[in-house]
């Protein structure tokens, strides 16, 4: 029995291992390319340590107008869809016991309709009223931010309802029957009992439904129109040409959410030790006793953590410039070039010679190659060895090095003219006479 | 009781205000947010393809050209049906069922170990780690997966230093990426639900089965699963019809020779301009999606009033 539970945690160990590798590996990884230099986002081979995606992520205009339009829409999301999830959530508290069960799954149905469904049909219903009612084409009803914040509701609604439902469960009605007993308004009752109660879900759905908003995807990509939310533009950057600026701008949503996720953890701890001290959560709430809350609270270390090392982070990369690096890392690939050039030259000279030795008299083979120092090449400009070391052929495989070194001859690639089609001729003959 | 009094009752229970604001409200949402649109775009789907000054005009009649389209392919084709959409339809189901099981296979364990554990430190960092990917925009969880399962990706370099492989592998083909995306887009709706409801489940159950001697896997399948069914089968059915009717991952992670239903939907919008095609074959996504998720409840017993607790 004994062996057995050991072999269980070991599994256990494995099992959760293997599980948040894979939830969150593809975000560390993800991170880890920001900060690399090569222009395609990858995290092998590492290069330079590079602050520079950061830079081009600021200056991207059409980024930082999604981020706009996804402020826009999400606010007036957050407000539509509170609104009419609470009303839901109050409505089903009262409906008709027999109608309840349709109610809900009318209600609880844009959760499962595909978000490209309620994305299409809103497009559609609306296009058509704007056409029955004869205004223009580019009306309210046809705006991009109109349509889409309907299109949002729709779904966010049924996620805010949720939140209210769960909450709603826990209210005693007994509170708000005294309260009209006791001669308030019906009004009064709602604002003063049931509002008060539902503050916490208010805020939470409140949270749930802007970031739902904000990264809705499937939705939004049939009734954004004019206005591209953040996610639109992510996706077309994504679609049409990768570079590290989407991995910077994803680091600094993970490290935005782990800390907001920090934080909120540590505000329900200091509420549960407040709490479980018997003391007011408003006196704990407002004091900040530094010892206490890092007793067996992780969470707080780890923020203290992060923020410190967010700060020294932002002071090492106003003060690092990485320009060295990205130099040396040239330098590397061409000398790890250069040596293959070598290598495959040294090969073909082998092959020449080999079948030099063989007996080029048999079969004529010495015609063909170049051999001896005074033989001309075949096509002018072309060396021994057909077009490979022509100076476009570098450029292509070699495009890193052609960023900021401008070369200095038209003709010319970055290595100056070490690969000059005539530097063949110069250096084939001087090999050969080592045999 | 008539509807009249039922409506009295409702008034004099809230205020004339918060009677009519409650009404307003949810008037507003499940008839104008979701019944209508769904209607126009059934009624739209059974229109012409028109030009829009001559829509309401005589030509504007109803029409099955769009479904006849997606089942027997354009009016004189080589095939008598219409292989390439009906196929990628059957490829997007089957696909959709496979990521389901793959998420369900490896959130059970999880859900469990969640479920059954009596909380402390470990737990909620634990599940703090499970929602912070959730936050996560789902193009740069795409985009990640695009990172790691690229030609010059992560993987394939590892296997490539390590002389484990000499060419790349083509995981984005292979649909590999897409898999691996698509389930991990979706992992937290399957966890919780389940979660949730083992959390529920009586220890002593459990316990009991032991004592009697049962071994582990006949605990789950007799005690655990039998009562984890409802979270399971919402898990399974939010997953499903999410998966099927994702966009964002297939357009990104998807291969260049396989294509995503709501792709092809998404083109008669954007590139073919044929609304009304587009909306027809939402159509036939939506019914069919709620028809297998009907069956499945029915085959498993399950309400619907359960999805969503």
């Amino acid at each position: 029995m004994r062996s057995e539970g050991y072999l269980l945690k070991i599994f256990l160990v494995v099992y959760l291992l293997v599980f948040f590798g894979y939830l969150l590996g593809p975000l560390i990884v993800m991170s880890i390319t920001a900060f690399n230099s090569p222009s395609f986002p990858k995290m092998t081979p590492w290069e330079c340590l590079t602050f520079e995606w950061f830079d081009v992520l600021a200056n991207d205009t059409r980024i930082l107008n999604g981020i706009k339009n996804s402020l826009i829409i999400g606010v007036g999301t957050v407000i539509l869809s509170v609104i009419l999830g609470l009303a839901g959530a109050l409505m089903l508290t009262q409906i008709w016991p027999k109608m309840r069960a349709t109610y809900y799954t009318i209600v609880i149905a844009p959760i499962l309709i595909p978000g490209v469904v309620l994305g299409i049909s809103t497009l559609v219903f609306w296009d058509r009223i704007n056409v029955m009612l004869g205004f223009e084409t580019d009306s309210f009803l046809n705006n991009g931010i109109f349509l889409t914040i309907l299109g949002q509701s729709t779904f966010i609604a049924s996620y805010c309802m949720l939140v209210f439902i769960a909450r709603l469960q826990r209210f005693d009605t007994g509170l708000t029957e005294a309260a009209l007993d006791l001669g308030a308004t019906n009004v009064q009752a709602f604002r003063k009992i049931l509002l008060p109660f539902m503050k916490p879900a208010i805020g939470s759905a409140a949270v749930l439904a802007f970031l739902a908003s904000f990264e809705n995807y499937n939705t939004t990509t049939f009734t954004f129109g004019k206005f591209p939310t953040l996610t639109i533009e992510l996706a077309q950057k994504v679609r049409y040409g990768i570079n590290p600026s989407i991995s910077s701008l994803a680091f600094i949503i993970i490290v935005l959410t782990v800390i907001g996720a920090l934080a909120h953890e540590i505000y329900i701890r200091r509420q549960q030790l407040a709490l479980a001290n018997g003391a007011p959560v408003k006196a704990v709430a407002n004091g900040f006793k530094l010892p206490r809350i890092f007793q067996g609270n992780p969470a707080a270390i780890i923020l203290v953590l992060l923020a410190l090392g967010g700060f020294s982070t932002i002071w090492f990369a106003q003060v690092y410039s990485p320009q060295e690096c990205i130099l040396d890392v040239r330098e590397q690939k061409r000398i790890l070039q250069q040596q293959k050039i070598d290598e495959i030259r040294q090969q073909r000279l082998q092959q020449q010679q080999q079948k030099k030795l063989q007996g080029p008299d048999i079969f004529g083979s010495d015609k063909k190659a170049p051999s001896g120092s005074g033989s001309a090449p075949q096509s002018p400009g072309k060396g021994a060895f057909g077009d490979i070391f022509a100076p476009k052929n570098l450029e292509k495989t070699a495009p890193d090095s052609q960023q900021d070194s401008k070369p200095k001859n038209p003709g010319k690639g970055a290595f100056g003219d070490i690969f000059a089609p005539k530097n063949l001729d110069k250096t084939g003959p001087q090999e050969n006479t080592t045999d | 009781m008539s509807a009249v009094q039922i409506l009295r009752n409702f008034f004099e229970k809230n205020g004339i205000g918060l009677g009519t604001f409650l009404l307003v409200a949810v008037f507003i949402w499940v008839v104008i947010l979701i019944i209508l649109p769904q209607l126009s775009m059934l009624d739209f789907s059974f229109r012409h393809h028109l030009p829009p000054p001559e829509m309401g005009g005589p030509k504007d009649t109803y029409t099955i050209e769009h479904y006849k389209y997606l089942v027997l392919g354009a009016p004189g084709a080589d095939t008598s049906y219409n292989v390439v959409d009906l196929g990628v339809f059957g490829r997007t189901l089957i696909a959709a069922v496979f990521v389901t099981i793959l998420d369900l296979i490896l959130c059970y364990p999880l859900a469990y170990y969640l479920g059954q554990s009596k909380g402390g430190g470990f737990i909620r960092v634990l599940v703090l780690l499970l929602i912070i990917p959730y936050w996560i925009n789902e193009i740069l969880r795409a985009f990640a997966f695009r990172i790691i399962f690229g030609d010059s990706g992560l993987i394939n370099e590892v296997l490539l230093t390590f002389g484990l492989i000499n060419d790349p592998i083509d995981f984005i083909r292979a649909n590999v990426a897409l898999y691996a995306g698509l389930g991990y887009a979706y992992i937290l709706l399957m966890i919780f639900p389940i979660y949730n409801v083992i959390e529920s489940l009586d220890r002593n159950q459990i316990e009991a089965a032991r004592d009697m001697g049962a071994p582990w896997w006949r605990i789950h399948w007799r005690v655990v699963i039998p009562y984890a069914k409802p979270g399971i089968s919402s898990g399974c059915t939010m997953v499903f019809m999410l998966s099927a009717g994702a966009l964002a991952a297939p357009q990104i992670l998807g291969g260049p020779s396989s294509l995503w239903f709501t792709q092809i939907i998404y083109q008669w919008f954007n590139q073919g301009g044929n609304w009304p095609r587009g909306a027809a074959f939402a159509i036939v996504l939506l019914l069919t999606c709620i028809i297998i998720v009907l069956s499945m409840m029915r085959l498993f017993k399950v309400k619907i009033g359960d999805i969503g607790k």
